[in-house]
């Protein structure tokens, strides 16, 4: 091993750590037997069976993996249109449409909604929260995508309609299978940001419906137990499999452009 | 994914129907603020579904009903918050003949001046902020618990230096410091204001904290012996303490110059889909044994007499569950502030936390 890359070895390892070390302390303190979980007391399984017997919180966490799956299916739909858009055709007013959400201060976007929806006579639920989040999802997404169009052969898809494809034949088998890591990308930053998002959620929730964040947050004031650690281990675990289905689905979600392009 | 997405579908119509199908009452509530049982015993007699929603701060209640939220029966805020919401006429008169069990409140806590004759407002449950303390090390130290002066005096301080936190907000603190010089809570006499900033600048570099959040777990583990905090938090820490096998207890101590007591009230709010439920529940919830089993599980004050009979006995100890007759003169719930006070009150406190 030379000189340099032990160096390189010990500043991964180090940033690595500094990454997963707080998850896996999140992690063994679900096992904590001890209502404080201020120290190690012992092993127990109690504060899952706690979690699966607490109606609330399955009820908060069904809410959240819902409003996150219409949430990331339809603006990574949305996102994709939009980032191919930016991307084909350069009208100076599309970026700053599709983008804005993304810029403006999350208060300001949770009020103006809610008041939007009192002015439309919408009824505060689950479909006005998986509304929100699909609006300011779709930005994130669109810049993924457009991002990995950047870095393709354009002269891929002009071959293609040489070839007689039409203009959607030609997205749907040479365009869209090219920028696809970017898509599922997108897709599972949409999920990531609709499942922890607080302040947009807090203002579009009506009247019974949690979410997974604001049930924690709610449970602050009188001190968060294991039970809460069990809940986002939980929740890791099911994320860790859904990045592990994508990579399945699109093996070359994680390379770059230029490994991908035959 | 397919089976995935087939299972989301038939779970979004599930709830579309059950949030159509039964009869439902909306409570939007504290996180915690009612015993399950009491929740299962309503459900059971009036044959209806009751659906919460939790808020953590007054702030939070206000700011998203003044937006425009609806479909809330039932909330619970605190009194000066109750001022506020009927000031923006955001509720419904009681119909009083169908509380009956309003006679089960004691009288001191009724007719109170953030809403006379109780016209919107019934008490559900109320704290007070006390002295919390680790009754070994207090006795070590032989530090008095019965007054403000353990928190403000440096000369009581300097024993128990960087071992005592105190609330992280503005209008508990002023309020603490206010009844420790011998004015009202509510005080808003420039002059007393800069006497108690001048008094909490001399205190602050004993206290290791303004915390508001995990001091009950400081107190549990042992690090900090004193406290200015919630009585239900002190409450928490005590029965956490014990759990956890401590050896030594918790305890409330009440300040002798007096302290804040903070109610928190049933309210009807204005776009409630179901009043006549939400006046069954507000009723119900104010029988002495649905009451009590509030108290019996986080400690919480209580001002429904009917309910002593109920509550554990050992819970009755406690000075901060049913305050002494004596005491509760001495008690004041705080005011909302005009903004050209709460403006100065920010500046303050601003030069306070920034240790200037």
């Amino acid at each position: 091993m030379r000189k340099g890359s032990r160096w390189l070895w010990a500043a991964a390892l180090v940033a690595y750590g500094f990454l997963y070390l707080p998850l896996v302390i999140v992690v063994a303190y679900s096992f904590n037997d001890s209502r404080l979980n201020a120290e190690w007391v012992g092993f127990t399984l109690d504060w899952y069976r706690k979690l699966f017997a607490d109606e609330d919180m399955l009820a908060a966490a069904g809410n959240s993996l819902l409003i996150a799956l219409a949430a990331s299916l339809v603006s990574t739909v949305l996102g994709t249109m939009a980032g191919v858009a930016m991307y084909r055709y350069r009208v100076r007013l599309l970026p700053v449409l599709v983008l804005t959400p993304i810029a403006i201060p999350e208060i300001l976007m949770g009020v103006s909604l809610l008041i939007f929806f009192v002015l439309l006579n919408f009824t505060l639920g689950l479909l006005s929260v998986a509304l929100a989040h699909i609006a300011f999802c779709i930005g994130f997404v669109a810049i993924v995508v457009r991002a990995r169009l950047a870095g393709m052969d354009e002269s891929l898809t002009e071959a293609a309609r040489d070839c007689g494809a039409s203009p959607a034949r030609a997205f749907r088998h040479v365009t869209l299978p090219l920028i696809m890591p970017g898509v599922i990308a997108g897709a599972l930053m949409a999920f990531t940001l609709s499942i922890d998002d607080f302040v947009i959620t807090f203002f579009t929730a009506g009247a019974g419906t949690v979410t997974l964040p604001l049930q924690i947050y709610s449970m602050i004031k009188i001190a968060v137990t294991p039970e809460v650690n069990a809940v986002s281990t939980l929740l890791m675990l099911l994320t860790l499999v859904l990045i592990v289905i994508a990579t399945k689905v699109s093996p070359s979600l994680f390379r770059t452009a230029s490994e991908t392009a035959p | 994914m397919k089976k995935l997405l087939q299972r989301a579908a038939a779970c979004a119509l599930l709830l579309a129907t059950s949030a159509f199908g039964a009869d439902q009452l909306h409570l939007y509530n504290w996180n915690n603020y009612i015993a399950p049982e009491t929740v299962k015993r309503f459900e059971a007699q009036c044959k209806c579904e009751v659906v919460q929603t939790y808020y953590s701060d007054n702030e939070e209640l206000l700011a998203k009903l003044a937006a425009g939220a609806k479909g809330y029966d039932v909330l619970v805020p605190t009194s000066n918050a109750v001022q506020a919401l009927i000031k923006g006429g955001q509720l419904l008169p009681l119909d009083k003949t169908k509380l009956p069990n309003t006679r089960n409140v004691d009288p001191a806590y009724l007719n109170t001046p953030f809403d006379p004759g109780n016209q919107y407002s019934v008490p559900y449950a109320m704290s007070t902020t006390i002295i919390g303390y680790n009754d070994v090390k207090m006795k070590e130290l032989g530090l008095p618990t019965d007054t403000w002066a353990v928190i403000f005096d440096p000369q009581y301080l300097a024993k128990v230096k960087g071992r005592v936190t105190v609330l992280d907000s503005a209008a508990e603190l002023f309020a603490a410091a206010f009844k420790y010089l011998g004015y009202s809570a509510n005080d808003t006499d420039p002059k007393h204001w800069d006497e108690a900033t001048a008094l909490i600048k001399k205190a602050r570099p004993y206290w290791a904290a303004f915390n508001a959040s995990s001091y009950i777990k400081e107190l549990t583990v042992g690090n900090i012996w004193l406290v200015h905090g919630y009585s239900n938090d002190i409450f928490q820490a005590n029965q956490d303490a014990q759990a956890a096998g401590r050896k030594f207890h918790i305890l409330q101590g009440l300040p002798k110059e007096g302290a804040v007591l903070a109610v928190d009230n049933m309210v009807i709010h204005k776009s409630a889909p179901r009043p006549d439920l939400a006046l069954q529940f507000i009723n119900f919830m104010l029988d002495g044994r649905n009451s009590a089993e509030l108290t019996n599980l986080i400690g919480s004050g209580n001002p429904n007499l009917e309910a002593r009979k109920v509550i554990k006995p050992e819970l009755l100890a406690y000075p901060a569950i049913f305050p002494p007759k004596e005491y509760q003169a001495k008690l004041e719930q705080l005011h909302d502030l005009t903004p050209a006070q709460r403006r100065l009150r920010n500046k303050l406190w601003t030069e306070i936390k920034a240790g200037r």
